[in-house]
């Protein structure tokens, strides 16, 4: 009987604690595009590869948690980077140009270790 | 008795040599430059023969190098009967069984046919005759020739070794008797000088190019007479690779070429950073009188005219003291003061620049340039290298290669690390890893520099944020407690530079997050993805050592 208790109280104990909440990206729009569609388990799809201001951009996750979403010069150094935590699958999100020098660059995704999980290039003009 | 034969053999030749009637011609004035004015003079030596009544003889000359300007007769005879005739675009082909020289030989060669006149563009002749009822004396002149030297430029030769020919000679004593004629084959110039340069090569050596922070495209040539600065002879851009053909220019003469950058490249307010002050720093603690005096910390001599911002103007340089350093140090923190100083950024650039091969040698404890140069038939083509004021480190600039531009290491400050350096060896940038994030925190946008490294003196980051999106609500440090931090908001243009520097070199800039921007969105944002960029990502040690920080 003891034992039962301690395991129920242990239940209630647990089952008390928050569940692991990732803080969820707004979207405005839930559904993807057919042009934002990847097909594999992860990656990174631009709307367009050449863009003037602003481009809207899914990231697909094998899991939930924190990425990384960089991108790169033409010598591939490092010139912005933010970090996001998101959900498994499909996030749509976008990049933001205005900041940027008219060039080509190349953006990526990777995982929190920087483990590269989808890659593109993208032109500002 | 071989030996006494050739002597027989040789002095026969003389005497039938100096026995037979001359055709001379030679220059009476020295030229040296095109332009000048060749006189030649056409001279009759009677030799062994008899008098002469007729003198005509054919002169070719290359009418690419040489323009006859005039023909006067130097006789004084009232009696003699002369006429020059000139054919232009014609050259003669001797007879070639007999001697060039043999110039009454060749006459009755081409009288017979044996010899012609072609026609080559190349070549004018001009037939002088000369008759009189009484004979010319012994070394008269019968003519002077004035001949204008030309350009060898945009010709097919490439000296003036062959001018003048004397094609044949038709002297006659006064029965009709063909006098025996000898002469020399050619007249020629060597040392001619000036002349259309034609193309002359320069370029430009930058590590704004060699770096691909820029390209050659980004800098101008301006080219003066020696000694002037005011009215240029010509100017012109460099091509993206930093070349340039010249044209318009004149052999051996001297000018004076200057290399500017566009100042209006955005790169340039990132030529001057904390790794300049700190490098101007050091020699101000070190070496007190700088590299014209006792010691210094430099590597380089130049590097005193180029952190030379305060006081004698750029290039003459001068000593570099601590209000130099406080000069850099107020420029990164956004500080106008009462100086005028020589930093350069975008729009108000000081330009250096000189002979790459010579640039910041040291003459007389003082680093030179020199804007100098001189085409010359074999030497058409001309390196420069360019560097700016405030830029000690040579990011923005070109690193000299003289050996002569380096300081050497009796005359290195005792007090750095530098003094423990073999001349010519340099400070090696190290590398370390950074993180530079952005991400959304509770609505806003942080901007984080999270550093594991320790060591640092100084640092400096010069970050752009989209300011169409985006508004900078702070800036906090967490640096410790004993470093100077910096912070300049450029809000206009989206630019903020933060850092901080420890003029002591004794504190570091402490590990963690030692930086963080704080951003409210104008604007619903998801993600900031391209938001925030970094241009400028750089640390330097106690030693000097700059540090270029990577990241993954």
């Amino acid at each position: 009987m003891k034992k039962l208790l301690v395991l129920l109280s242990l239940i209630f104990v647990v089952g008390c604690q928050p569940d692991e909440i990732l803080s969820p990206i707004d979207l405005n729009q839930t559904e993807v595009p057919n042009s934002l569609q990847i097909d594999a388990i992860s990656g990174l799809k631009l709307e367009s590869n050449i863009v003037s201001d602003e481009v809207r951009m899914n990231v697909k996750l094998p899991y939930s948690g924190t990425y990384r979403i960089k991108i790169r010069d033409i010598s591939k150094e490092l010139i912005s980077q933010e970090k996001i935590t998101a959900n498994e699958g499909d996030n749509l999100l976008k990049v933001y140009v205005s900041s940027l020098a008219k060039d080509g660059y190349t953006i990526e995704l990777t995982n929190d270790i920087h483990e590269v999980l989808g890659l593109t290039t993208l032109i500002v003009n | 008795m071989k030996k006494i034969l050739t002597l027989l053999v040789s002095v026969l030749c003389t005497i039938s040599v100096f026995g037979q009637s001359r055709m001379d011609y030679s220059p009476v004035n020295t030229v040296t430059q095109v332009g000048d004015t060749l006189v030649v003079k056409y001279q009759y030596f009677i030799g062994d023969k008899n008098e002469a009544r007729l003198y005509q003889f054919d002169i070719q000359h290359n009418n690419k190098l040489l323009d006859v300007i005039s023909n006067d007769w130097q006789t004084t005879s009232t009696s003699a009967q002369k006429a020059v005739n000139t054919w232009n675009g014609y050259k003669f082909t001797i007879d070639g069984t007999k001697d060039q020289t043999d110039f009454d030989g060749q006459y009755l060669s081409w009288l017979a046919g044996n010899a012609s006149y072609g026609a080559n563009a190349d070549w004018s002749v001009q037939r002088v005759t000369y008759q009189d009822v009484t004979s010319l004396s012994d070394g008269d002149e019968i003519m002077k020739v004035s001949y204008k030297i030309k350009d060898k430029s945009n010709t097919n030769y490439t000296d003036y070794t062959n001018l003048i020919n004397v094609n044949w000679a038709n002297y006659q004593e006064v029965d009709g008797t063909q006098i025996d004629v000898t002469g020399q084959s050619n007249l020629g110039l060597t040392g001619i000088q000036g002349g259309d340069a034609g193309n002359v090569s320069i370029s430009v050596s930058s590590n704004v190019i060699t770096n691909n922070i820029g390209d050659g495209s980004d800098f101008s040539y301006t080219i003066y007479n020696k000694g002037e600065n005011t009215n240029p002879i010509t100017s012109g851009n460099f091509d993206a690779a930093g070349d340039a053909t010249i044209q318009g220019l004149e052999n051996d003469v001297e000018y004076d070429l200057y290399v500017s950058i566009d100042n209006s490249k955005t790169y340039l307010d990132n030529a001057v950073t904390v790794s300049d002050l700190a490098l101007v720093f050091a020699e101000a603690i070190g070496a007190g009188d700088g590299p014209n005096g006792i010691s210094t910390t430099f590597d380089y001599y130049i590097q005193s005219i180029l952190a030379n911002v305060v006081g004698t103007s750029i290039p003459n340089g001068g000593d570099v003291n601590f209000q130099d350093s406080y000069e850099i140090l107020a420029y990164l923190q956004g500080v106008t003061t009462g100086n005028t100083p020589f930093i350069s950024k975008t729009g108000e650039v000081y330009n250096v620049s000189g002979i790459k091969s010579t640039f910041g040698d040291e003459v007389n404890g003082i680093a030179t340039v020199s804007a100098t140069f001189k085409p010359t038939d074999n030497d058409k083509s001309f390196q420069f290298a360019h560097a700016i004021a405030g830029d000690v480190n040579f990011s923005h600039g070109f690193e000299p290669t003289s050996t002569n531009a380096s300081i050497p290491n009796a005359a290195q400050s005792a007090t750095t690390a530098r003094s423990m350096m073999a001349r010519g060896e340099k400070f090696q940038p190290e590398t370390a890893n950074i993180d530079l994030v952005s991400e959304i925190v509770d609505g806003n946008v942080i901007f984080s520099i999270n550093s594991d490294i320790a060591e640092m003196v100084g640092s400096q980051f010069n970050i752009e944020y989209d300011r169409t999106r985006l508004v900078l609500d702070n800036v906090i440090f967490d640096t410790g407690n004993t470093m100077t931090n910096f912070s300049n908001h450029i809000e206009n243009e989206g630019k903020v530079r933060i850092g901080s520097f420890d003029q002591n070199f004794e504190a570091t800039v402490k590990t963690g997050t030692p930086y963080k921007l704080i951003f409210i969105p104008t604007v619903q944002l998801n993600n900031t993805a391209g938001l925030i960029t970094f241009k400028v990502k750089e640390g330097v040690k106690a030693d000097g050592t700059q540090i270029n920080f990577i990241m993954n």
